[in-house]
């Protein structure tokens, strides 16, 4: 019998040890994931979650976040990259347990709905996070809020425009960038007929790179005042025609599998004439043969617009959100004020050029940007998405139809109504016509 | 050394010209599309950083720009360190447990043992990864998340029930006379395993060591999910050279390559066990 | 507070085996403990570890698939926010919605994982079979031949599957540039889901021949050489033998490699979704994959994807069950 009681403790030990090891091994300053603790235990040390990209952008972060504990030598900043792919889900798992979140996190624009919904960040409003807010850009600004109240602080923002190689469209005879989709496929296919191995366009079957032509007939996914599934609307049919019109004549032939890179490569080797992309990408095109030491070959406009005759790209970029069960909060705060000071928005245009969301960053200095110049007026025709938590979810369904659609799988219509009826499940007490 | 597997039937002298030469064409075939993807990612990682796009262009290019980045300037010495630990763990444990339970299942006829081997293999079927939140949480109730440990327990997972069950399968070749004569010099059970069995059940050992550590080694999603950057394995850690938007190949074959070297040698150090070590789980599982 | 929490399905399940024998009285427990403790405590770390991390979750995934728990109503404990969850039980509401092909996506989806199955396995297993036989001759360069044929194994799948992604590219990829260059038209090899499909199939083989090819070549070694002898002298053509010695001494290594692979390959997550990325339309997404997007697209759906974890965990139990019964009196 005592051999059997010390099998039993010895399992306990393991159980036991399992726990105690874990403790120790960790090195995570949270402790129970719930209830606010009182100011004085407050350690000083909060986790940042970047999410730029780790070898071009993050070396800015991280030399402006020395400037921070510097400037608040009592805070110390756990610097994490994570990669974009796998942030959203990686946040939420953390951020639902209460353990192993960070306490500020930089994340993409269009996740604020759904993470606020989910109470998993907090609102900013009266908080030192938010300074000097009539400074920032309205479109922006637009991304933080959710239900009235501001949940995160703009950091960096986008658009989609239209980037152009100067060179082709001088060898074509065209003379200014196409303004509506049309004149797009007709300079389309100028350019086949007059310079030869060179398309027009790329076309990225992301559904995100989408919007420019829902938005240009007045479509969009979701109208959340009528509570309406608005995918499959005629308005909506009809720009996806148009896409897929543009794909049949203009575009090279998709890679699906990897569209995103091959449409980069195309473009920055002069195979493509033109692509509706973001200013993110530019890094990476002046890589290429078409622009490598040439940047003034790089033409910036803004996406073509639709039959409504307005042109219209979705607000992108980034906002900087606080955890919720952040255990500082105010260091939290500080820490988001500061790095999206004008001064810190500065340094960060000049350096990544990436768009600043302060209109006094604007500064002639940070202007010198070709990339941030070329998309300052393009800023103009961005808008916000409809604010939706689900936003996310939509997507997938979305994405499946629109490749469909454009393999001819499917017929525009049959697509987008499979794509409402998807959305229907989705949102809750929405009509699906 | 391919001799010590002696051929044991037919002698095969009288194999035509034809014959050797058809044989030999299709394991060349076959080897040339086992080993090519590999040896392209290599040929692509030694050129510049847009290689994948130009490939005849490697040759006028060759040079080490990619391994100098992602040796010098990214964090991969880091999770290469973590996922050394990880995984070197991973397979400790991994054959310490897995090889105590086989040898139960196999020598000692307990109530339960059968349940066991049948648990083995559902845990097997089902997809842990939609369970995702709920291993978190509990992760995160055990302390364990962020932690090597709480990573290398749920590898464990993963790679025991599949090492046990072919361990057992192993166990049982091996002839009873050796537990009795343990048993006979006064050897506890536990003494008769670990200093008569163990020794002799090196290739299944090998194949389980193996197995283990190859879990461990290429695991993505859990790795991504529970460890912060700074714990960051290999497999999670080099995603961030390859997000969808900004994929930076070059830098990603590199890493590849490094990546497949230890996985590689570890192979080496066990192939001469692994057909027999494999194969005799196999044949009485 | 932790462990206590966790005690407990650990202790049930670990406790499991010794208490399932006959119930009642003290001393027949006392006495199986005193005759099995040994073999008890060699089996405790398997046993504790897979019933707390393994189990558990999935006890918990097979009650969160009798509710209609999702990210927004489960409990929410959040700096100041505490919130109760909302979810309530739904029974079998879940299973009613998948089965019944309600949900539009279940059996489209089972199809096309039974057809990925039986394709990877049956082709994976012939092809290991006569890699395996040729590798069993004595042939030169032998171990040559036996290290570049389980490579595949050797390297991690996600840097394969990448490798293949490279080389199927249809702009960039050296398929075509081999193929355009011998002046064959290019081909767009993963660009309609029919050839999505194929390329995963081929992909899956790719990585799984080794293994297939180590076992069944341990196989071949077992098969006693008096049996090809005996079977030659009786003047049995090779196809004879083959069918007559090699297939049935074989057979177990068979019946568990395929079993093995089968279990594998349903639930085989990573090579289809590394190697098609985002931008398909879902006909390439097997039960798994599946389930794993509704689980993590916005915001997750905890009792589907439960749910459909549950559904393939019973597909394979009901195959594996049926599987061995059904090799059990032959084998006899």
């Amino acid at each position: 019998m005592r051999r059997g009681i010390s099998a039993v403790a010895m399992a306990a030990a393991i159980v036991l040890g399992v726990t105690a090891c874990g403790g120790s091994g960790s090195d995570d300053t949270s402790d129970k994931g719930a209830a606010a603790k009182d100011p004085a235990a407050v350690s000083g040390t909060i986790t940042y979650w970047d999410t730029s990209d780790a070898k071009n952008e993050a070396p800015t972060y991280q030399a402006l976040i020395k400037d921070f504990e510097a400037k608040y030598p009592k805070i110390k900043v756990n610097y994490q990259n994570v990669d974009f792919g796998t942030v959203e889900q990686k946040f939420k798992a953390a951020a639902q347990s209460g353990k192993g979140a960070p306490d500020v996190i930089r994340t993409d624009v269009g996740l604020i709905p759904e993470y606020a919904s989910l109470h998993y960040i907090a609102p900013l409003d009266g908080t030192a996070a938010l300074s000097d807010t009539q400074d920032f850009l309205a479109g922006p600004m637009n991304t933080t809020k959710y239900e009235g109240k501001t949940y995160g602080v703009p950091s960096v923002t986008d658009t989609l425009g239209l980037l152009y190689n100067k060179d082709i469209f001088a060898k074509a005879g065209i003379t200014a960038p196409p303004t509506t989709w049309d004149e797009l496929i007709a300079d389309s296919a100028t350019i086949k007929a007059k310079v030869p191995g060179v398309a027009g366009t790329y076309v990225n079957p992301d559904s995100y790179f989408l919007f420019p032509v829902l938005f240009g007939e007045g479509a969009d996914l979701a109208d959340p005042a009528g509570k309406k599934v608005t995918i499959n609307s005629p308005e909506a049919v009809k720009a996806v025609t148009e896409a897929k019109k543009i794909y049949d004549t203009s575009s090279l032939k998709i890679d699906f599998a990897s569209a995103y890179d091959n449409m980069q490569t195309s473009f920055k080797t002069g195979k493509v004439a033109m692509l509706i992309q973001g200013p993110w990408s530019v890094g990476d095109d002046l890589t290429g043969s078409a622009f490598q030491g040439k940047e003034s070959n790089l033409g910036y406009a803004p996406v073509p617009a639709g039959s409504t005759g307005k042109a219209q790209a979705p607000t992108g970029g980034h906002d900087l959100a606080v955890y919720q069960g952040s255990k500082n909060l105010d260091a939290s705060y500080l820490f988001t004020q500061f790095m999206t000071s004008s001064a810190s928005q500065q340094t960060i245009a000049g350096k990544n050029g990436t768009l600043p969301t302060r209109t006094s960053a604007y500064t002639p200095e940070v202007l010198k940007n070709q990339t941030i110049a070329g998309f300052k007026p393009i800023m103009d025709t961005a808008r916000p998405r409809v604010a939706l938590p689900q936003v996310g979810s939509l997507f997938t369904p979305l994405q499946q139809e629109y490749i469909k659609i454009l393999q001819g799988k499917s017929s525009v219509q049959d697509g987008l109504d499979a794509a409402a009826k998807e959305f229907g499940k989705l949102l809750p007490g929405y009509t699906v016509q | 050394m391919t001799a010590t597997t002696p051929l044991k039937y037919r002698g095969r002298g009288e194999r035509s010209r034809g014959a050797s030469l058809a044989l030999h064409g299709t394991l060349i075939v076959a080897s040339v599309i086992a080993v090519f993807p590999v040896l392209w990612i290599l040929f692509i990682s030694l050129g510049p950083s847009s290689a994948w796009q130009q490939p005849h262009e490697v040759l006028h290019h060759l040079g080490l720009s990619n391994y100098r980045f992602v040796l010098l300037h990214s964090d991969f010495p880091k999770w290469f360190r973590n996922s050394l630990i990880v995984a070197g763990a991973t397979t400790v444990l991994g054959v310490l447990v897995s090889a105590s339970a086989g040898y139960a299942i196999s020598r000692m006829r307990f109530p339960g043992h059968r349940t066991l081997m049948w648990t083995f293999l559902v845990t097997q079927m089902f997809p842990m990864a939609v369970l995702i939140v709920p291993l978190y949480n509990l992760l995160a109730q055990l302390d364990l998340i962020d932690t090597y440990l709480g990573l290398i327990l749920v590898y464990c997972t993963i790679a025991v029930p599949f090492c046990a069950w072919m361990l057992k399968g192993y166990f049982d070749t091996i002839p009873r006379d050796i537990d009795e004569a343990g048993r006979v010099d006064g050897l506890t059970p536990f003494g008769t395993f670990w200093r008569l069995i163990v020794p002799l059940a090196r290739p299944g050992l090998a194949v389980t060591a193996f197995y283990s550590f190859l879990t461990a080694w290429g695991e993505v999603a859990y790795a991504a999910q529970f460890m912060s950057s700074d714990h960051s394995t290999l497999a999670a850690g080099i995603r961030t050279f390859a997000s969808d938007q900004r994929a930076d190949w070059g830098s990603m074959t590199a890493a590849s390559v490094l990546i497949a070297i230890p996985a590689s040698l570890v192979f080496l150090l066990v192939q001469r066990h692994l057909v027999t070590g494999l194969t005799a789980g196999g044949t009485k599982g | 507070m932790t462990t206590a929490t966790m005690d407990d399905p650990a202790a049930g399940t670990a406790a499991r085996p010794p208490r399932e024998p006959r119930p009642g009285l003290m001393t027949s427990i006392r006495r199986s403990w005193d005759r099995y403790w040994y073999a008890w405590a060699m089996i405790a770390p398997v046993v504790i570890v897979l019933a707390v991390l393994v189990f558990y979750p999935l006890g918990y995934g097979a009650y969160l698939s009798l509710t209609n728990a999702n990210e927004t109503n489960v409990a929410k404990d959040i700096g100041p926010v505490h919130i109760g969850a909302t979810y309530h039980w739904v029974g079998l509401h879940n299973y009613w919605q998948v089965l019944s092909g309600r949900d539009g996506d279940f059996y489209p989806r089972l199809e096309w994982t039974l057809v990925w199955t039986v394709a990877c396995v049956a082709i994976t297993y012939s092809i290991g079979l006569g890699m395996a036989m040729l590798l069993n001759r004595k042939v030169k360069f032998r171990l040559f031949y036996r290290l570049c044929l389980i490579m595949p194994w050797a390297v991690p799948a996600f840097i394969g599957v990448f490798a293949w992604r490279l080389m199927l590219n249809s702009q960039y990829g050296v398929f075509n540039d081999i193929i355009t260059s011998v002046g064959l038209p290019a081909q767009d090899w993963l660009g309609s889901p029919l050839s999505q499909k194929i390329a995963v199939i081929m992909v899956n083989i790719w990585v799984g021949v080794p293994f297939m090819m180590v076992a069944l070549l341990g196989g071949l070694q077992s098969i006693p050489g008096e049996l090809y002898e005996a079977a030659e002298m009786d003047g049995a053509s090779p196809r004879q033998r083959f069918w007559n010695v090699t297939v049935p001494g074989l057979r177990p290594v068979t019946s568990t490699v395929v079993l093995l692979s089968t279990v594998w390959t349903f639930n085989m997550f990573a090579i289809i979704y590394l190697l098609l990325g985002n931008n398909t339309t879902g006909d390439t997404d097997i039960l798994v994959t599946y389930a794993y997007e509704k689980a993590f697209t916005g915001v997750s759906d905890y009792s589907a994807a439960a749910t459909y974890g549950i559904v393939i965990l019973l597909i394979l139990v009901a195959f594996s069950t049926f599987y061995r019964r059904q090799l059990k009196p032959e084998q006899a």
